[in-house]
């Protein structure tokens, strides 16, 4: 009873923290998000619907962060991590296509070649999902061998 | 002792530290990517371009320079580099006059730098394409394609197309009905008043010599006027010839036309022909 009870109080325990975790990272993103905006406002700024379509990033962003906090220690951490992942590159790439981004104001057109951002993005954004990938088949591979009989070998 | 066949490695050794690391490097990058973006974008914040006065000069080799100012102050954070400024000047029909490149390797920040854009202008490619110019005013357009790279690595490009008023030099240029008096006992003084408007945005110094022509095509007379006509000024003369007396000459003379030269150190033009009678 005792036992059970204890179980509970630190079931709830790990939620709080999980929950107080999750929310103190989605703070510091958007803090971030929020800092970061006034200074790519002059150059996103020329560029229609380009700062709503950051924020609507920022705010998935965040969602997917939280649900993988959230879901911290379980399988779902990984979906949700190589979901964000996934939709980083997805963002990358239906945003920015070529990455070189052209805007017209009355006469002038200004082109700005951002390949070289947008192929370390891309790589990175690769390489989080690789890592989110590998995450899973560790979290995978260690399950199986605690649901085996296998033990590890003690260290001497 | 005997090892177990099938050795499991412990929790968090083999896997979880490179995995990790890798999270951690790529967490870094990131920072460090977007900390980037921001600080060049910033920097594109404190950046201030102006155009100052454009000048018409004529150059040495019988050329218009057209010399345009820019002032750039780079109050950013990140130096700029490879700034390149290119003009295409072409006419109505969109054939290209003029092309020029200016070129400036760094603009370091926190300087404030004053670049010419010279661009040359030649009268005769300009007459080749039309002679209109000489005597109307008309439009240019010029494209103007700007670029530069910003924070080192992000090359940016602003391009515009305006129109440039182009002023005639010779602009309403007409001569009026000769008028004839006695000169001396073996010839006759023909006047013929000459007017037009200087509308280029450069001095016209230079020649114009016209010949008389009589209704059959004999050349009746000849004459020559220095011109010294400041821009955006007009002129108004008299042209004096010099006709043989004889009645045969002077009744053919009531209609006829004129063969009118233009030399000034930009361009040489002519004939245009101008019927009069």
């Amino acid at each position: 009873m005792v036992e059970e009870e204890k179980k509970r109080k630190n079931i709830v325990k790990d939620v709080s923290f999980r929950v107080v975790k999750a929310t103190l990272k989605a703070i510091l993103i958007y803090l971030i998000y929020f800092l970061l905006a006034p200074m790519l406002a002059p150059l996103f700024g020329l560029i229609p619907g380009f700062m709503e379509s950051i924020e609507a990033f920022v705010i998935i962003y965040i969602v997917l962060t939280i649900l993988g906090d959230i879901t911290e220690r379980t399988i779902f951490q990984y979906f949700f991590s190589t979901a964000r992942s996934l939709f980083v590159i997805a963002y990358l790439l239906l945003s920015m296509e070529d990455g070189i981004i052209s805007t017209s104001y009355e006469n002038f057109s200004l082109t700005v070649n951002l390949t070289l951002f947008y192929t370390v993005a891309i790589t990175l954004s690769l390489l989080g999902f690789a890592s989110s990938i590998l995450q899973a088949i560790n979290f995978m591979s260690e399950r199986a061998e605690a649901t085996s009989g296998l033990q590890p070998p003690q260290q001497a | 002792m005997k090892k177990p066949l099938l050795t499991i490695l412990k929790e968090g050794t083999a896997m979880n530290v490179p995995i990790r690391a890798l999270g951690l490097a790529t967490s870094i990058f990131w920072i460090l990517l977007i900390a980037f973006i921001a600080l060049s974008a910033y920097s594109f914040k404190d950046l201030n371009f102006d155009l100052g006065e454009p000048q018409f000069t004529t150059a040495p080799d019988g050329q218009l320079l057209f010399s345009l100012p820019l002032y750039i102050d780079n109050r950013g954070y990140c130096s700029l580099k490879e700034f390149h400024l290119m003009t295409v000047f072409s006419d109505a029909e969109g054939a290209e006059i003029s092309r020029a490149n200016t070129f400036v390797p760094v603009i370091p920040r926190g300087e404030n730098v004053t670049i010419f854009h010279n661009v040359t202008l030649s009268m005769d490619s300009v007459l080749e394409n039309a002679e209109q110019y000489l005597f109307n005013d008309n439009n240019l357009t010029a494209s103007v394609t700007a670029g530069l790279t910003l924070a080192e690595l992000l090359p940016a490009q602003i391009s515009t197309n305006f129109t440039f008023p182009w002023g005639a030099p010779f602009y309403n240029f007409a001569l009026g009905q000769p008028s004839f008096g006695r000169f001396n006992s073996t010839h006759s003084a023909v006047s013929v008043p000459m007017s037009f408007e200087n509308h280029a945005a450069f001095d016209l110094v230079g020649d114009i010599r016209v010949e008389l022509f009589d209704s059959g095509g004999s050349l009746l007379g000849e004459s020559q006027t220095a011109l010294n006509v400041p821009q955006y000024s007009s002129y108004d003369g008299n042209l004096e010839f010099h006709v043989p007396l004889n009645t045969a000459s002077f009744s053919a003379a009531r209609n006829g036309h004129f063969n009118v030269y233009f030399s000034t150190p930009l361009f040489e033009y002519g004939p245009l022909v101008i019927p009069y009678g």
